[in-house]
């Protein structure tokens, strides 16, 4: 998919190959054997950790397990063709977790991703100090694992022992992280917190790549550093911005550890909250062709959004 | 640079190896320890739980049988993840012999068909266990584990801070917890009688008390009871408590409870047996000897009845290669004097074994409760526990529900009678859609 | 300049020799991007230094008093709390995260720099495909695929070794993704096509070429994948049951979940023992971040 970003970049392959129609042939057939001697590694351990695990659970989602009795032996499974699939798009409470990322997203990624650039933008400032510190600094907490983070945000939030909400107080704020209003906000800075540092270093590296003459040869025109960030610097980065895009909507489609961990301090976040939060839920009742079918139908989607994105850069891009 | 590129697979091959070697090395414990024959020579099974204390009587147990060597493994929770990863690990076949499983989740592992029969090895024990406790581990006339623990519930309070607001007897009744209640939170609008909490077993203490099961069955099918006329009276009741803003929201089992008790602003849990040292160590030694424990409140002072919440048994799963060893280890931990001390000391369990209640652990005073013999209590409730108590096939999806309705109740957007009518309804559709029977409503 | 180049600049070298001589930005700007920059910093240092200074404190300390500040000293009683816990096994779980991920890194780092560099250098047909399918792999929520894979390893006696962790970690489809975009950027043609006269073999002139042109790329790579595989938990929780066998974030949690029982771990060792297993994944940020600016700064002298 990410392909269609690029498509300068893939025309560069043709390049090699760009030869007479015999040579070509000849050309290709030998780039095939090396390709191939290269790929086998990565390829041998890719159908082992991806193709084979996906294609089990696209095949496990066309089953259903079925009881008769009281349902206290062990079950069989039969098939149920698209069966699964209907259930699993009329369950309101998936289709509620699914429109309930999609808000989440709409607000979230924008916010992140914009702050991200700003921050690449001004650690990309000539006359910034303390860059390295800075970087460190926002990159941290994409360092800590997962479950640190879990561990942390879990007392962060929780409205009796936040030391955050007590400081809220003391100036007059009623600030309650959990309450069902600012659920989603406080996921949304949960995610804002861990992901802008990863985003804004791919955007930065993007930054450092800029040949310094363009900036130069811009300042000398008398450009204003904001002009040059805006007019040259930006549509420079514009890869990485669709890059980091991309990586955010699958991030965001496949959140489970920000609702996971507040649900340890806030009892109305609901099992089903997001898609793949339901997914579980469906695994610990031991149904996993349901939660299979919920993976399947979210990766699907995932697929159409991230495609869409594509397709609405790539148009707006060559009118630009 | 080729020299240093040698030296760098050097050290991957040399890594490798390591991992290899790591391999080898647990490759056995892993599986479910029963590569050698039934007859010939020492066995080795796996175990997994997570419950601490386990792994001492564990230890006991090899020390004095050489031939059945047992190998712990400590899992997550049953909740957070210990049970999908037993049950996927019986799905591939290589889950460990014996596994810790509470009581309210065997029937689903019976339904996942992740249990082993071991009645043939087991039915000898069986009167050595409170009835309704081998009831528990019994699914439609097959054995599939031995009972560890009951868990019998109480009240334990605060009996320095209850004197404090005026109460020198700890209620007796609902009604007068309910008074008792209101009375404390006029002195003090900060201060509460205990919480309502999100956890859903502890509910189905509350309606087990009161004779209000969940799931029977009536002509071989289920029946649900989530709204019956006694799960209504619960329900309305807490509903009153919870409507006058008499209780606190905390969650239950989260540190914002145990730092409202310690700073003195809830005052009682009504909660089980297994809670009391939980309950010690959360608070903390600031309140060390306020504590105390006072039978659960009931709802017929004549008539007392009272709840339980929690207990499990050590089961067999499937797969498990000499089921016979293990439900001989099963039965020892859960009876044999040295194991059941340990447990009660370290686990705070209530042993399902009678031979358990003679125990000298249980006398023993507890300095936390004010040099209190708690276990007195406890004992004295058991004779009036509804032993007819049953749990259905997807418990693991009703507690999902009900704990998330229970949230929806602390936070005022549910009722209690409408999230067990929603429990109810979900429930229903569940066990229809797997092709369950139920029948009625 | 239509892809984008993670690390560094992979073109050749350039000077700038009218840096010096353009006007300096106005204070007022520079104090107001210091401003926000140093607001941000407060934001996402603040958690961090909660989960810092609660590492100091005793257990009974840790809820009373503000959050942000020192409560009494007890660091280093903390730490040797962490160390002594449960016969030590906290060092051995470091141990083991470190040869999952460091191991786990480098070898995916290898195979995806392979991979990338053939799609990149020897295009065939079905190059463009295949490429395509292995980021549409990313699409696929990845905590599902735990479980197939364990259905999967099972059989075959990995489930509960270092390979159940190791052989998912070696596997970095975005690796893949920054290693083609990189080799093709950055190693040119006509010099593969000069070995190749020189009589050097395309895997010979991989490692000693190629590879070393695409170093940049290689280190972001391994960081990421570093850094992927420390945080790890879901993976490594179903995989592995024996506790020896376990990544520090799997032992960790363990203890937190033991919080429900009589004896259970206290809550300040396990808040210690969450802020020192970062402290390794800062000292490699700063150790590559040398190699990160040589990168990024060879095309400009500062």
């Amino acid at each position: 998919m990410t392909a269609h970003a690029q498509p300068r970049e893939l025309r560069t392959d043709n390049r090699v190959s760009g030869r007479r129609p015999l040579a070509r042939a000849a050309a290709s057939r030998r780039n095939r054997n090396i390709a191939l001697l290269f790929l086998t590694p990565f390829a041998l351990l890719f159908l082992a950790v991806y193709i084979i695990p996906i294609a089990y659970t696209v095949d496990q989602s066309l089953y259903k397990l079925r009881h008769d009795g009281l349902g206290l032996g062990a079950p069989t499974k039969v098939f149920n063709a698209l069966g699964n699939y209907a259930d699993v798009l009329r369950d309101s409470a998936f289709t509620g977790s699914i429109e309930r990322v999609l808000l989440i997203g709409l607000v979230q990624v924008p916010i992140m991703l914009g702050l991200a650039l700003l921050l690449a933008l001004l650690l990309d400032a000539r006359s910034t100090v303390l860059k390295r510190f800075f970087r460190l600094a926002y990159f941290l907490p994409y360092a800590l694992p997962g479950v640190v983070g879990s561990l942390m945000w879990a007392y962060l939030v929780d409205p009796g022992l936040s030391p955050i909400t007590a400081l809220a107080h003391d100036i007059g704020w009623n600030l309650n992280p959990t309450s069902s209003r600012m659920l989603a906000p406080t996921i949304g800075n949960m995610l804002t917190w861990g992901w802008t540092g990863y985003n804004m270093l791919i955007i930065y590296s993007a930054l450092q790549a800029i040949p310094p003459e363009l900036s130069e040869a811009a300042r000398m025109d008398g450009c204003s550093a904001w002009r040059i960030s805006w007019h040259v610097k930006i549509p420079m980065v514009r890869p990485a911005l669709i890059l980091t895009t991309v990586f955010s909507i699958i991030g965001t489609a496949q959140l489970y550890n920000e609702p996971a961990t507040l649900q340890t301090v806030a009892p109305n976040v609901g099992s089903s909250y997001t898609p793949i939060f339901a997914a579980f839920t469906a695994v610990a009742d031991n149904d996993f062709p349901y939660a299979a079918t919920e993976s399947v139908i979210l990766a699907l989607l995932t697929l159409i959004v991230s495609f869409g994105f594509l397709r609405l850069v790539q148009r707006t891009g060559s009118i630009r | 640079m080729r020299k240093r590129w040698i030296a760098a697979a050097a050290g991957v091959a040399a890594a490798a190896t390591f991992g290899l070697s790591g391999c080898s090395s647990s490759g056995t414990s892993g599986t479910s320890g029963s590569t050698q024959g039934p007859a010939s020579g020492p066995v080795s099974l796996t175990f997994w739980g997570w419950a601490p204390g386990y792994q001492q009587s564990v230890a006991l147990w090899n020390k004095s049988h050489p031939d059945i060597q047992i190998d712990w493994e400590t899992v997550a929770p049953g909740s957070k993840g210990g049970y999908t990863k037993m049950l996927t690990a019986v799905k591939a076949g290589n889950a460990p012999c014996l596994a810790q499983v509470g009581y309210e989740t065997l029937p689903s592992f019976a339904a996942a068909g992740a249990l082993q029969d071991v009645t043939q090895y087991a039915s000898p024990d069986q009167g050595q266990f409170a009835a309704w406790t081998w009831n528990q581990v019994t699914i439609e006339g097959k054995t599939y584990g031995i009972p560890v623990d009951a868990a019998p519930m109480a009240l334990l309070y605060n009996k320095t801070l209850f004197a404090k607001y005026g109460i020198t007897a700890p209620p007796a009744t609902w009604a007068e917890y309910s008074a008792d209640a209101a009375k404390i939170h006029q002195a003090d609008p900060k201060v509460y009688i205990g919480y309502f909490g999100n956890d859903a077993y502890n509910y189905a203490g509350l309606d087990w008390q009161d004779n209000a099961p969940w799931f029977t069955t009536p002509n071989s099918s289920w029946r649900l009871g989530f709204t019956s006329s006694a799960g209504e009276q619960v329900a309305s009741y807490w509903q009153g408590l919870v409507s006058r803003h008499l209780l606190s929201t905390d969650q239950s089992y989260s540190p914002s409870l145990y730092k409202d008790m310690a700073a003195g602003r809830i005052l009682s849990d009504v909660n089980a047996v297994w809670d009391a040292p939980l309950l010690a160590s959360s608070v903390g030694k600031s309140q060390s000897g306020q504590w105390a424990v006072a039978p659960m409140p009931v709802w017929n002072a004549s008539a007392p009845a009272y709840g339980n919440d929690g207990g499990s048994a050590t089961a067999v799963l499937n797969g498990c290669k000499d089921p016979q060893q293990a439900t001989e280890f099963a039965d020892w931990m859960s009876t044999d004097s040295g194991s059941v001390t340990n447990l009660i000391d370290v686990t705070g369990i209530y042993p399902a074994a009678t031979s358990g209640l003679s125990n000298p652990a249980l006398s023993a005073p507890n300095a936390y409760y004010g040099n209190q013999v708690v276990y007195d209590v406890f004992k004295a409730e058991m004779p009036q526990i509804n032993t007819s108590w049953l749990w259905g096939p997807t418990m693991t999806q009703v507690s999902t529900d009900l704990g998330n309705d229970l949230g929806s109740v602390e936070t005022g957007s549910q009722t209690v009678a409408g999230m067990l009518g929603d429990v109810q309804s979900k429930t229903a559709a569940q066990l229809t859609q797997q092709g369950i029977s139920v029948s009625g409503g | 300049m239509s892809t984008l180049q993670i690390g560094s600049r992979p073109r050749a070298a350039s000077t700038s020799p009218t840096r010096r001589s353009t006007p300096r930005r106005s204070d007022s700007s520079r104090w107001l991007i210091l401003g926000v920059m140093t607001i941000s910093v407060v934001y996402f240092l603040a958690p961090v230094w909660w989960l810092l200074v609660s590492s100091t404190k005793s257990d009974s300390g840790l809820f009373s008093g503000n959050g942000f500040w020192f409560n009494g000293f007890h660091l280093w009683s903390n730490i040797r709390s962490v160390f002594a816990q449960d016969n030590g096994i906290y060092a051995r779980w470091l141990l083991n995260t470190l040869v999952y991920a460091g191991l786990g890194a480098a070898l995916s780092t290898l195979f995806a720099s392979l991979a990338g560099y053939a799609l990149a250098k020897f295009p065939f047909r079905g190059s463009g495909a295949l490429f395509n399918i292995v980021l549409a792999a990313v699409l696929v929520p990845q905590p599902l695929l735990a479980i197939p894979l364990y259905l999967l390893f099972s059989p075959v006696h990995l489930v509960n070794t270092y390979w159940a962790v190791l052989i998912p970690s070696m596997v970095s489809p975005f690796g893949v993704y920054l290693a083609r975009i990189y080799a093709a950027a950055s190693v040119p043609d006509e010099v593969l096509e000069a070995a190749r006269l020189d009589g050097s073999g395309e895997v010979r002139t991989f490692f000693q070429i190629s590879l070393r042109v695409m170093s940049p790329a290689l280190v972001t790579i391994f960081l990421f994948q570093f850094v992927s595989i420390w945080s790890n938990y879901l993976l490594p929780a179903l995989m592995l049951a024996n506790e020896s066998l376990q990544p520090v974030t799997v032992g960790i949690v363990g203890w937190q979940q033991q919080h429900g029982s009589g004896n259970a771990v206290p809550t300040n060792v396990v808040i210690t023992a969450a802020a020192l297993c970062v402290v390794p994944l800062v000292i490699l940020f700063l150790s590559l971040q040398r190699f990160w600016r040589s990168g990024m700064t060879s095309g400009s002298v500062k």
